[in-house]
């Protein structure tokens, strides 16, 4: 009995482990210019100092292949993984299985930002994304400073100074919009926000990928006390456990890493919410074990959706629409299926 | 190691809740807390864990005063058995009582395997070992609270404090957690401080009792000698009277259901 459910977990990991090689090859050769198998290898083989086995690849294939595909789809998985560890940070930080990372204003600040940049600032050198990234922190740090002057130090004012942020910086992206020009600036900050990874590049993964990997990395180290997080702040601190501290700990981790995948490729909506489900069911709810299922489901389920989004129509798809239509529906299902215990958990 | 409280002034916003409390738990006793609701128990309670601030007064737990401890050199001092508990996610029952080492586990660490170890034997001793691998929410509010119970068994504290650890359970599951607690503190010579709505447990299983009203202490010092008439008329109802059992035991009865 033990040895068969010792296999069937290992058979569930090589089950994900084939289906995200898959994805990952087939993400790799589709596209607007199609990359088979055999062209793979000739494009790869080279690179690990086996080139003598094959042909090169015409140059025009090696540009598309390395200077366009491979950065891009880095930025996907790098970009899923963190936002669904930060999903799942936030989740255990507000003990409620429906929150999502951008429910502190990272993503309304953001898109302000780089609204901002867009119509105001085009010329500085720090452009959309740095204008997003700080405008994004700010919005954060902005609830965290109203939070801190209420007496209650519960999380569940955080999530209200959270949802004032928002609306605030909400606003001044209507204002924005709605004084900008509509030829040219408007398209640009609507496609913006909807997000896509077809600005990605090396230059951009240069600067995201170090936050967001780094980032992830110390979640995934300090994911044990994110257990206690969960628990009551009566309990958690009779157990030793400074909550209040360590909750801006994390959260200031979780805003960097969202702000800088924000920032480099646009609002990404429900990824953080729902995969953080996916990966629960897969791995359960220790956090240890959580944060790496969670990244590994992130960077595959964001990869695929990339895939579709520049590969189903001739015109590119900004990736929000695409992971909307499948992760709103999904939560709906959770919420029919959330148990009496008032936990949508199904592991 | 006692808990000592002087002067103790205490609420929320401006309203005092606890009014000049000074008492002494000492080691090695189960001391029971009892009044009404609104007495000020559990205010009490979040004082000596120092989850709320003292206006007036000082805590010394084992002579070191806790306003100036930090949360972590505090909870291995200070455990805390909570009421009911509910978890917002899904974690084994192992997993729960795992956390109670979080004082030892530096904050980058998970527990090692002599933690894991030495949680099991704790559930063992508190007699939910079978219960380990089974999700905290499905089980019964009588395993909930032994779970709890081992969880801060675990945390190892030489001071325990037990918020109404009855409320929840049926008749037979409050004289089993108050014998499991009885044991305990004799055994390993724990400081234990339980408030209780039930004066009967009190009378059966504590050695000493603190009666709150409105904030003010009515009456400290050992069980059996402050639980009289008077004291129980004042603390927690006026129709209230000990009686003995046809075996002698002690018990406190509303004062109609004895006459009659």
């Amino acid at each position: 009995m033990k040895a068969t459910e010792i296999i069937m977990k290992n058979l569930l990991v090589i089950l994900c482990a084939a289906a995200f090689l898959l994805a990952l090859l087939a993400s790799l050769s589709l596209g607007r210019y199609p990359i088979g198998l055999t062209d793979l290898a000739r494009l790869v083989l080279p690179q690990l100092g086996l080139g003598g086995y094959v042909a090169p690849a015409p140059v025009e294939m090696q540009m598309v292949f390395w200077n366009i595909r491979v950065p891009r789809i880095l930025m996907s998985i790098a970009v899923g993984s963190g936002i669904s560890i930060a999903g799942v940070v936030f989740q255990a930080l507000f003990r409620n299985p429906l929150a999502a990372p951008d429910i502190l204003g990272v993503t309304a600040g953001s898109c302000f930002g780089a609204a901002l940049s867009i119509m105001f600032f085009t010329r500085l050198a720090l452009g959309v994304q740095g204008f997003a990234f700080i405008f994004g922190v700010f919005a954060v740090s902005i609830a965290y400073v109203i939070a801190a002057r209420s007496w209650d130090r519960s999380a569940s004012v955080l999530v209200i100074t959270g949802i004032v942020v928002s609306a605030v910086f909400q606003a001044g992206l209507s204002i924005l919009m709605y004084l900008a020009d509509p030829y040219d600036q408007l398209t640009k900050i609507v496609f913006w926000i909807m997000g896509s990874f077809h600005v990605a590049s090396w230059a951009k993964a240069q600067v995201t990928l170090p936050v967001v990997v780094i980032g992830s990395v110390l979640l995934g180290m300090f994911g044990w006390r994110l257990n206690i997080m969960t628990q009551s702040e009566e309990e958690a601190l009779s157990m030793g456990v400074d909550v209040f501290r360590w909750r801006m700990f994390y959260v200031v981790i979780s805003t960097l890493i969202v702000a800088s995948s924000v920032a480099a490729v646009g609002a990404i909506s429900w990824v953080g919410l729902i995969v953080p489900h996916i990966a629960r069911y897969l791995a359960g709810t220790e956090h240890r074990r959580l944060i790496p299922a969670a990244a590994f489901v992130g960077g595959g389920f964001l990869l695929v959706m990339d895939t579709v989004a520049r590969t189903v129509s001739a015109s590119e798809i900004p990736i929000s629409i695409i992971t909307s239509l499948i992760g709103a529906p999904f939560l709906g299902y959770l919420v029919m299926r959330r148990r009496r215990n008032g936990c949508v958990d199904v592991g | 190691m006692s808990v000592e409280i002087a002067g103790l002034t205490a609420g929320y916003g401006d309203v005092p809740v606890l009014h000049d409390v000074s008492l002494e738990i000492r080691q090695g006793r189960i001391c029971a807390l009892i009044g009404h609701n609104g007495s000020g128990k559990t205010t009490l309670m979040r004082c000596i864990n120092g989850l709320i601030k003292a206006w007036k007064g000082m805590i010394r737990v084992a002579g070191r005063d806790i306003s100036l401890m930090r949360r972590n050199d505090m909870a291995r001092l200070i455990s805390l058995v909570p009421q009911g508990g509910h978890s917002p996610f899904q974690f084994s029952s192992l997993e729960i009582v795992l956390m109670g080492g979080a004082s030892r586990v530096k904050p980058w660490a998970s527990p090692c395997a002599s933690e894991r170890r030495l949680a099991m034997e704790v559930c063992r001793e508190v007699g939910v070992e079978g219960l380990a691998a089974t999700p905290f929410n499905n089980l019964s509010g009588g395993q909930k609270q032994l779970v709890m119970l081992a969880r801060a068994l675990f945390q190892n504290a030489p001071v325990m404090l037990l918020d109404e650890p009855n409320s929840h359970l049926d008749f037979s599951n409050q004289h089993r957690t108050m014998g499991l607690m009885r044991r305990f503190v004799k055994e390993r010579g724990v400081t234990a401080l339980i408030s209780l709505h039930d004066p009967n447990l009190a009378l059966s299983y504590a050695d000493d009792a603190v009666m709150l009203r409105q904030g003010r202490v009515v009456a400290a010092g050992p069980a059996g000698e402050v639980m009289d008439d008077a004291h129980l008329r004042e603390a927690i109802g006026s129709n209230l009277m000990l009686d003995r059992t046809l075996s002698g035991a002690r018990v406190v009865v509303p004062r109609d259901v004895a006459v009659k």
